[in-house]
């Protein structure tokens, strides 16, 4: 099977996308609204382009000059001001187009290509082009020629438009591909999405991808459950068992926890399923390093937190064996906040890791339904890399007699289910931990009380 | 009353300017090329002539060079006005009698002109 040759864009997830890139020698269409992003993308591709010994000739076929353009993007770190009319070359064609017509524009461009050898072509402004065409034909004609001379010189083109085109029309019909950029309004929050709607010779993940842009540029994060797909077997690690923390605990579920398992702890706030990551975490080692990931204590709290329990986080922090990051629940984009845990993963070596809450990393997605797909990925992403996972599940009902809170969408991927609530105990409150699930290995399912001191958690039969 | 010619394949800056340097009591022709600029030349003879850098077709350097070998017009004075290749302009003192940044601030561009044309009187 032949495999086109690709222009690597720099930009990982746009690549990840198109798996590999754009086809060298094709042409795309970018469309999207006034502010949808599509200028930045195409000028990081341009600018990206450039690093690597391309020659981009940057045609505009709109009125405002490229003075404005360069201001803003001086914000921006892939503006390069001394690649501007060296290697990349900003021209404009309105005149041209305006007084002289479609068919002088493609001659202009036509020259420009072979005079600046460019390797990549980008057209700004093709609903004006359209505007100026007296038939669906015309512009037709217009996108093929271009198109034939800039392939014929190896050039890849990229047409920006404003216009909502749609699939029948002239545009699509002419080029290899169409990426569309948008923002949907999900409540209050609006949320950037890129769409590979057409990619001849190149496969694509379809559907809607998160976006943001950033002082880098255009950061795209593909939808985490179509990235990680494990076709094949999971690795097999070797089976061992590791502390939970809690001696307690170990003995009732036969000696502690399996190595790579995910356990997932349930219970209503205050019934201390954090302390329980606490006392999890407090087993990290330089050799095998845990992370706190956390949504809602900060790490000054996490701290404070683990002091009360008689554990050293700070003392941990630095000896390499434990890694503590916060990430706000309302930072939203929950593609990104997965990607950068897995990351840290990966760069630490990081054996444990502790999710503080599920629930509060489910509400950085505007896609609910995506819910379960998202964190079934993830958590058996990090299972089949050998991290030992333990996450909190907000339950909302804070008191009940039995142990019956539906278990969340998650169950499946989850290997130990535990549930943490208050009992009331003649007058007094109690924590109590009941297990509900424990994947290879036997369980006493007796409740266990659970006694937090500044010694650590102890648990015992009730 | 001098003419002073302006290439930019940005109608937009050519036209800020023109309007700008007629208020002064300049008359101004603008080209969008440098290829239109040289048709126009013989026919405008401007006492001054301001051009753009990255162009289609032909550069303001490019321009420049052609211009200054044409007999008619070697003593021309050329202003350049770029943003990111003003530094070429002022590697070529044979070539430009002064360099513009774009974007430029219009009054410094018309005290410029001004002096240019004193200087040359």
């Amino acid at each position: 099977m032949n495999q086109l040759k690709r222009l690597e864009s720099g930009i990982k997830g746009f690549d990840a996308l198109l798996k590999g890139g754009l086809v060298a020698g094709a042409s795309y269409i970018i469309q999207g609204r006034p502010g949808s992003g599509k200028t930045i993308l195409a000028n990081q591709l341009g600018f990206n382009h450039v690093r690597q010994n391309g020659r981009v000739l940057f045609a505009t076929l709109l009125a405002e000059p490229h003075d404005r353009l360069f201001h803003f993007l001086s914000t921006l770190s892939f503006f390069d001001r001394g690649a501007v009319g060296q290697s990349i070359q900003f021209v404009s064609a309105f005149d041209t187009l305006e007084n002289d017509g479609l068919h002088e524009v493609v001659k202009l461009l036509r020259r420009e290509i072979t005079r600046q050898r460019s390797s990549m072509l980008i057209l700004d402004g093709l609903l004006n082009a359209r505007s100026r065409a007296e038939t669906p034909l015309d512009t037709k004609q217009f996108i093929a020629e271009l198109q034939g001379h800039a392939a014929f010189a190896g050039c890849t083109v990229l047409f920006l438009t404003s216009s909502q085109l749609d699939d029948g029309s002239p545009e699509h019909t002419m080029v290899d591909g169409v990426i569309e950029m948008g923002e949907d309004m999900v409540g209050s929050r609006a949320v950037r999405r890129i769409k590979m709607r057409k990619t001849r010779g190149s496969g694509a993940i379809p559907g809607a991808h998160e976006f943001e842009i950033n002082d880098q540029g255009i950061a795209i994060y593909p939808r985490l459950e179509c990235m990680l797909t494990r076709t094949g077997a999971m690795p097999e690690h070797p089976y061992t068992i590791l502390s939970s923390g809690i001696d307690g605990l170990d003995a009732h579920i036969g000696g502690g926890l399996v190595r790579s398992s995910v356990t997932l702890i349930m219970g209503p706030s205050g019934a201390g399923k954090t302390s329980l990551g606490i006392q999890f975490l407090s087993g990290c080692s330089a050799q095998e390093p845990g992370l706190y990931f956390g949504f809602h204590e900060s790490p000054q709290r996490a701290r404070a937190k683990a002091r009360s329990l008689g554990k050293d986080f700070a003392a941990l922090e630095a000896a390499g064996a434990l890694h503590t990051v916060w990430t706000p629940a309302s930072a939203g984009l929950i593609d990104r906040v997965c990607y950068d845990l897995l990351d840290r993963v990966e760069r630490l070596q990081i054996k444990r890791v502790f999710i503080d809450s599920l629930n509060a990393l489910s509400r950085a997605t505007a896609d609910q339904s995506r819910v379960p797909d998202v964190l079934d990925t993830l958590l058996g992403e990090l299972r089949a890399r050998g991290v030992t996972v333990m996450a909190s599940w907000e339950a909302h009902r804070l008191f009940d007699d039995q142990p019956s809170v539906p278990a969340p969408d998650v169950s499946g991927v989850v290997d130990n289910l535990l549930l943490v609530q208050f009992v009331q105990h003649r007058t007094e409150l109690q924590r109590q931990v009941s297990i509900l699930k424990i994947r290879d290995n036997a369980y006493d399912p007796s409740p266990l009380e659970v006694v937090m001191s500044n010694a650590g958690i102890t648990m015992q039969k009730v | 009353m001098p003419t002073i010619l302006i290439i930019d394949d940005e109608y937009l800056i050519a036209d800020i300017l023109s309007f700008a340097l007629e208020d002064e009591g300049f008359q101004t022709v603008v080209a969008g090329s440098g290829r239109k600029a040289l048709e126009i030349l013989d026919r405008e003879r401007p006492d001054l002539i301001i051009t753009d850098f990255m162009m289609p077709g032909m550069t303001g350097l490019e321009l420049a060079e052609t211009i200054k070998s044409r007999e008619k017009h070697m003593s021309t004075p050329i202003m350049l006005m770029s943003g990111a290749q003003a530094y070429m302009g002022a590697e070529r003192p044979d070539l430009f009698d002064e360099v513009i940044d774009k974007p430029f601030d219009i009054d410094q561009v018309i005290g410029k002109i001004h002096a240019l044309f004193q200087a040359r009187l």
